[in-house]
């Protein structure tokens, strides 16, 4: 891996390659690596030594597919080398090759050094995770590694002791223990088959004593690549043919049922609060209470719940005892004056970008206790991008099509977890979780994606093929002799609530069945309609003559209406001498006390009794006060709102995070031009973290001035190695040894000369 | 998608009967839906587990049932009930009951872990005998029947593979001179043939007992037939000689007065459920021959002994007859695992449609209570409300009225309080029958009232059942027993039997009073009973007592 074959002149540093990056490719990298970003690096220097952090290594490695992370790992295994090299090793498409190395140098999990392109220094370590996680299990190649072919001969020219010994090193994971076997021998004076091994190169000493099979050896026995079998080939899904008459029909059906249940839950909710957990949460009882009465099953109900929950149409408020109760938010009502596929968009769009966990309410967490709805805990950092990576795979799957029953969620999870290997192993419930979720909110039909779940998934606004997909709203009912009206389909909003009040709802659905009785009529009358109104509007909606029973049954609701009369009244007065009530009532100063005669020996008052009482005695009656007694109250309940949270919504974040990127860049490059005019000599801590960094991915050595336990300050020209935990791990050229050095300890770092 | 069809998610099915595919639709879901009920716009069906399970005991498998809903739903059909269907399904025949060569009656499972389940259930203790392999355990076979009763509530019901007994053979054939056998009767009592056993459900007057003659022609052997009351018994023999080849000889009655067991007997509920000093002596007719069909009529009346003891039969073909499958004791399910699942149902207004019985005009009459009475009432103890309302004596002064308006026309006034109808049989100058009458003295009535001699009969609940009054035009009913929906069909069935067109070529039209004393209990109940009515698809009107003279 000669000079003269890398393509690019190379870069004296990972910052130096950064700092000849366009301002675009520089927005690219802290885009896909947001880490990089916060807080805003000074200048390059920074950029690079913290994009080599190991954490924000791991993270960039999370991001990738199997075939990256296995092409990454043929760079670590090869060490530095040229795209054309690598290409070899790789057992992949060339393109896919070089598109993977295009990739991982925009993450800067690469870059093109002098000697030929370089893993960072973390990602060895960072990879992790087996065949599954694209990890071949090759050492990397020792620096001046034989050309294959040399390898393939000394293999060849192995004794069988030697070569059965191999082939159990290899099998046992690449490392042995290197007992008393000499070193440095030549191949004819090899006593046993280990120094064979070690004197021709196919064994050689590691850290710690031991004996590894160098990469090459690795590369040899398996034909010259890093895999035997090829890398770059993306699980197919299973699907079947479903014709999207059905699946789409399904799908709307399943929206405007989600929606129906929504605003059923939460008008449920308005009268009738649901008392909220210490924690937060919903309780159990809660939670069965409303799968009773959305007529679901108690996950469906919690998907309700929880979609609700993230679309801010619910929040915690205290009732009138104190308590936290869950309670519709004032969004509820925008939400409800919006038209029912907007509805469906506003929770979709929710439930998308949303972290909850739905799926598992109900199940048991590590502490056995069981997980309930709206717990704060209840979510997953991962689950948007389960959701996006999982529809963005159904979207591959064309119209008419649909994932296979049975084996389509196996190879549904197979793709994602080849999408993102370093993922863990709960993907496969997230997977499943997002599949039933998308049924019930019918994102999908009979699992396949629904042309407005498309647009959904697409970023695209779904709401009007989604109304083109609902059944038209009808603005009639059938009202029939067993004093039930049918509404054939969705009904018109002001109908729909016309109706409720004079009917009592007995049946939901796509259409929706009322039952007229005289309860319900007698409501209509409570809210002020007259039965020439509830007459005049029968008439209206029924596409058929209104039935005689019912126009008869109107008729006596409004004839026993009102026929008892409440009020209300603080006390009541009473005597049987009619005379004297009747004097009171007219007395002159009485006018305050809100006296009204109600037959001729009782009077009631609007004023409370203690107060009453001292005013009759003024004015000359001497009342006694009779047995306590209640008042009656009427009134309905009131219907209750919180406040909608406050919630950041993904596209905003996008936003932020785009403006935070290109300040970023700007100041890099101001930052860099200040740095440049400083001394090369790192004096900051920042600066010597830095500058060690980078002295890491270069292999260079640098001299620093340390302060050792007895405060005496001393330079030391030093090899470093890595830079973790406060700690300095490098070889100390002076003493001939791998030391560790406190950073905070290092006041500068100077390149050595 | 125009489809007539909508599918609920509380799994009632809306059916737009206007609709042009409407008639194919409810074809094709009658075999899984139950009819709730059929008012004159929408009808709703309902699936049900059981009925569910009746389909995939008469063949239907869960993809035909999905295909039918998904073909004439008019939207989309909510996922959840598609699974729900498949999964019920899928639970109806997992257990066999079958005839094994060594062991006698088995019950059987591909499926162990239901096996399993079922055997470590409480309710089946005692009715298994030993474990002959792992799927595989002996069933006493006294216990066929309890044993699919107790199944299906465990919500594994059993496939019965265990076949029936031919019985004692006897030649027994329609003779259809001048009359013939409808086309519903006949596809009816096909379809029960074809299920071997099960209830046909017909309106009254839609002649069930024809159906039950076919089936008796089908099985051509000796038949056990048990009907409601010694009067129904006589009906059925006369009905029986005049439409097919037995003879009065080969027809024996088994009832109070006469006890003969011949090829084909019929016995009453009453005399089988007889007991004397904690037996029931007369059951032992259902062991007295080698029946090969046993017909139960009004089967929604089935009295508790009859069950235990049919539970025995399960070996023998068994039909049920009724104009509802409505039992107000809620036993249905029993009916279905002991007789068999429903073979046959038709709306009501079909029928009357295509002529098979009378159309019925159905009016409600609200008598209005002096303050004096209703002053009385509202003091009176709650379990004495009920009669009081319903005898109040306004009602006989609007009975008058109405019996005057019909006179010509062949009235029944129906009650259920002996004293009320003392009263009216004593105001009205009309002849009364009452559980009292002696059958004698009944027959006399009856066929009086069937030639024209009389036009005016007060009647109480005893004739509410299975009594042929193919003259009656007019019904009044001033009371009846509290809310019970299925009285009110069988009083209206007694004024559906379709008489001779009139020498105008007109058929009749059938009245159904029904007094009622308003703003009491006796109008709530009168409100559950005509709901049942308007279900059914008869509509009613509601007129107050005094607007009576105008309407």
């Amino acid at each position: 891996m000669g000079d003269e074959a890398t393509r690019t002149a190379g870069h004296r540093s990972l910052a130096e390659q950064l700092r000849s990056w366009t301002d675009d490719q520089v927005a690219e990298l802290l885009t896909s690596r947001p880490d990089l970003t916060t807080p805003a690096p000074h200048d390059f220097s920074q950029l690079a030594s913290r994009a080599t952090i190991r954490s924000s290594v791991a993270r960039a490695l999370d991001s990738l597919t199997r075939g990256e992370l296995s092409v990454l790992d043929a760079l670590v295994v090869a060490g530095q080398t040229t795209d054309e090299e690598l290409v070899g090793i790789v057992h992949a498409e060339t393109s896919y090759v070089a598109a993977t190395l295009a990739r991982l140098r925009a993450l800067a999990l690469a870059w093109d050094s002098p000697e030929g392109l370089r893993p960072l220094s973390g990602v060895a370590d960072c990879l992790a995770g087996g065949v599954d996680g694209g990890v071949s299990g090759l050492r990397p190649r020792t620096p001046d590694a034989a050309p294959l072919n040399v390898v393939r001969e000394r293999l060849d020219a192995l004794s069988e002791e030697a070569r059965a010994l191999l082939d159990h090193v290899v099998a046992a994971g690449g490392e042995a223990t290197a007992g008393s076997a000499r070193r440095n021998l030549r191949p004819e004076d090899a006593a046993t088959p280990a120094e064979e091994l070690l004197s021709r190169g196919l064994l050689t000493p590691g850290r710690d004593d031991l004996l590894v099979v160098p990469g090459e050896v690795g590369l040899a026995l398996r034909g010259g690549r890093t895999t035997t079998g090829p890398v770059d080939l993306v699980p197919d899904l299973a699907t079947a043919e479903r014709p999207s008459r059905l699946t789409e029909s399904a799908a709307a059906g399943a929206a405007g049922e989600f929606c129906r249940r929504t605003e059923l839950l939460l008008e449920w909710w308005s009268t009738r609060p649901a008392t909220a957990l210490r924690t937060g949460g919903l309780g159990v009882r809660e939670l069965k209470a409303a799968a009773a009465h959305l007529q679901l099953t108690e996950p469906d109900t919690a998907l309700v719940v929880e979609t609700a929950s993230a679309a801010g149409l619910v929040a915690t408020r205290a009732d009138v005892d104190g308590n936290p109760v869950w309670v519709p938010t004032d969004a509820f009502d925008t939400w409800l004056d919006a038209e029912p596929a907007a509805r469906w968009t506003t929770l979709a769009r929710a439930w998308l970008t949303s972290a909850r966990l739905p799926g598992l309410v109900g199940s048991r967490g590590t502490d056995d206790k069981p997980w309930n709805a709206l717990t704060p805990e209840l979510s997953s950092m991962l689950m948007p991008e389960t959701r996006a990576l999982t529809l963005a795979a159904l979207a591959e799957v064309p119209p008419g099509h649909a994932l296979a029953s049975g084996t389509g969620l196996p190879s549904l999870v197979a793709r994602l977890t080849w999408l993102r290997p370093r993922r863990p192993r709960s993907r496969a419930d997230q997977v499943a979780w997002t599949l039933a979720e998308a049924a019930a909110l019918g994102v999908t039909g009979l699992d396949a994606l629904s042309p407005y779940g498309r647009a959904l998934v697409a970023g695209d606004d779904p709401t009007p093929l989604l109304a083109a997909a609902l059944p038209e709203p009808v603005d009639h009912v059938l009202i029939q002799a067993d004093l039930t009206a049918v509404a054939p389909g969705p009904v018109e909003s002001g109908i729909a609530r016309s109706l409720q009040l004079v009917a009592d709802i007995e049946s939901r659905g796509a259409a929706t069945v009322y039952r007229f009785t005289t309860s319900s009529l007698r409501r209509a009358l409570d809210a002020g309609w007259t039965a020439a109104e509830v007459h005049a509007f029968l008439a209206s909606v029924s596409r058929t003559p209104v039935p005689q029973p019912l126009t008869y049954l109107v008729d006596d609701a409004v004839r026993t209406f009102g026929q008892v009369r409440v009020g209300y009244a603080e006390s009541f007065v009473r005597s049987d001498d009619e005379a004297a009530l009747a004097a009171l009532v007219r007395h002159p100063k009485a006018a305050s006390l809100g006296l009204r005669l109600l037959a001729p020996t009782v009077l009631v008052s609007t004023t409370p009794v203690d107060v009453l009482l001292v005013r009759l005695r003024e004015l000359g009656v001497a009342p006694v006060v009779e047995g306590p007694d209640g008042t009656v109250r009427v009134g309905r309940p009131d219907v209750l709102r919180a406040r909608t949270p406050r919630q950041r919504v993904a596209a905003q974040d996008d936003a932020r995070h785009a403006a935070q990127v290109a300040a970023a860049v700007r100041s890099l490059r101001a930052g860099d031009a200040a740095a440049r005019v400083r001394p090369a000599a790192a004096v900051s801590p920042a600066g010597a973290l830095s500058a060690l960094r980078d002295a890491i991915e270069r292999r260079t050595a640098v001299v620093i001035g340390f302060t050792d336990n007895q405060g005496v300050v001393g330079e030391r020209t030093v090899d470093p190695i890595s830079v973790e935990g406060g700690q300095l791990t490098a070889h100390d050229r002076t003493a001939d040894d791998v030391r560790t050095f406190a950073v905070h300890r290092i006041s500068r770092v100077t390149p050595a000369p | 998608m125009n489809g007539p069809l909508i599918v609920q998610s509380d799994k009632s099915l809306l059916l737009e009967v206007d609709h042009e595919q409407a008639d194919d639709c409810r074809r094709a879901i009658a075999p899984f839906a139950e009819l709730e009920r059929s008012p004159e716009h929408i009808h709703t069906y309902r699936l049900t587990p059981l009925g569910l399970w009746n389909a995939r005991a008469a063949g239907h498998d869960a993809e035909q049932v999905i295909d039918t809903l998904l073909t004439y739903s008019r939207y989309a059909v909510p996922h959840n009930l598609l699974v729900d269907v498949a999964e019920t399904m899928a639970r109806y025949g997992r257990l066999r009951l079958e005839k094994h060569p060594v062991h006698g009656l088995v019950l059987a499972s591909t499926d162990r872990p239901v096996l399993e389940e079922v055997l470590r259930a409480k309710k089946v203790a005692g009715m298994l005998g030993d474990r002959i392999d792992d799927d595989t355990v002996a069933v006493h076979p006294s216990e066929r029947g309890n044993l699919k009763q107790v199944l299906l509530k465990l919500g594994w019901p059993a496939e019965d593979f265990a076949g029936y007994v031919d019985g004692e053979a006897h030649p027994i054939d329609l003779e259809t001179d001048g009359w013939e056998l409808r086309s519903y009767q006949a596809e009816a009592a096909d379809s029960f043939w074809h299920g071997g056993s099960g209830v046909v459900v017909l309106p009254c007057g839609a002649g069930k007992t024809i159906v039950g003659a076919a089936a008796m022609a089908q099985a051509r052997a000796t038949t056990l037939i048990l009907v409601t009351n010694t009067v129904s018994a006589r009906q059925w023999k006369d009905e029986l000689v005049r439409r097919t080849s037995l003879t009065a000889d080969e027809i024996g009655e088994y009832s109070g007065a006469v006890k003969e067991i011949r090829p084909v007997t019929i016995a009453t509920y009453q005399v089988m459920t007889t007991k004397r000093k904690g037996v029931y002596p007369h059951l032992e007719l259902f062991d007295a021959r080698d029946w090969g069909l046993i017909v139960y009529d009004e089967v929604h009346l089935l009295p508790a002994p009859i069950f235990r003891m049919t539970a025995d039969l399960q070996a023998r073909r068994r039909i049920g007859l009724t104009a509802t499958l409505v039992r107000e004791d809620g036993r249905e399910g029993d009916v279905f695992s002991l007789i068999g699942p429903k073979r046959y149902d038709a709306p009501w207004k079909d029928i009357e449609s295509q002529g098979w019985i009378a159309p019925a005009d159905c009016v409600e009459v609200r008598v209005t209570l002096p303050d004096a009475v209703r002053l009385a009432y509202a003091t009176a103890e709650p379990e004495e409300r009920y009669r009081l309302a319903a005898c109040t004596r306004e009602k006989v002064a609007v009975t008058r009225d109405l019996v005057a308006r019909h006179r010509g026309q062949p009235t029944l006034v129906i009650g259920q309080y002996l004293e009320q109808l003392d009263e009216l049989s004593a105001a009205l100058d009309a002849p009364m029958i009452t559980g009292d009458t002696t059958v004698r003295e009944r027959q006399r009535l009856y066929d009086a009232f069937r030639h024209g001699e009389i036009d005016l009969l007060v009647v109480s609940k005893v004739a509410n059942f299975s009594i042929d009054l193919p003259s009656a035009e007019v019904a009044i009913q001033v009371s009846g027993s509290f809310g019970s929906r299925q009285e009110e069909a069988q009083r209206l069935g007694r004024l559906l039997r379709p008489g001779d067109p009139g020498p105008d070529g007109e058929r009749k039209v059938a009245r159904f009073y029904t007094l009622v004393s308003r703003d009491t209990v006796d109008a709530d109940f009168a409100q559950n009973r005509q709901r049942f009515l308007a279900e059914q698809g008869y509509a009613y009107r509601i007129i107050d007592a005094v607007d009576l003279a105008g309407a």
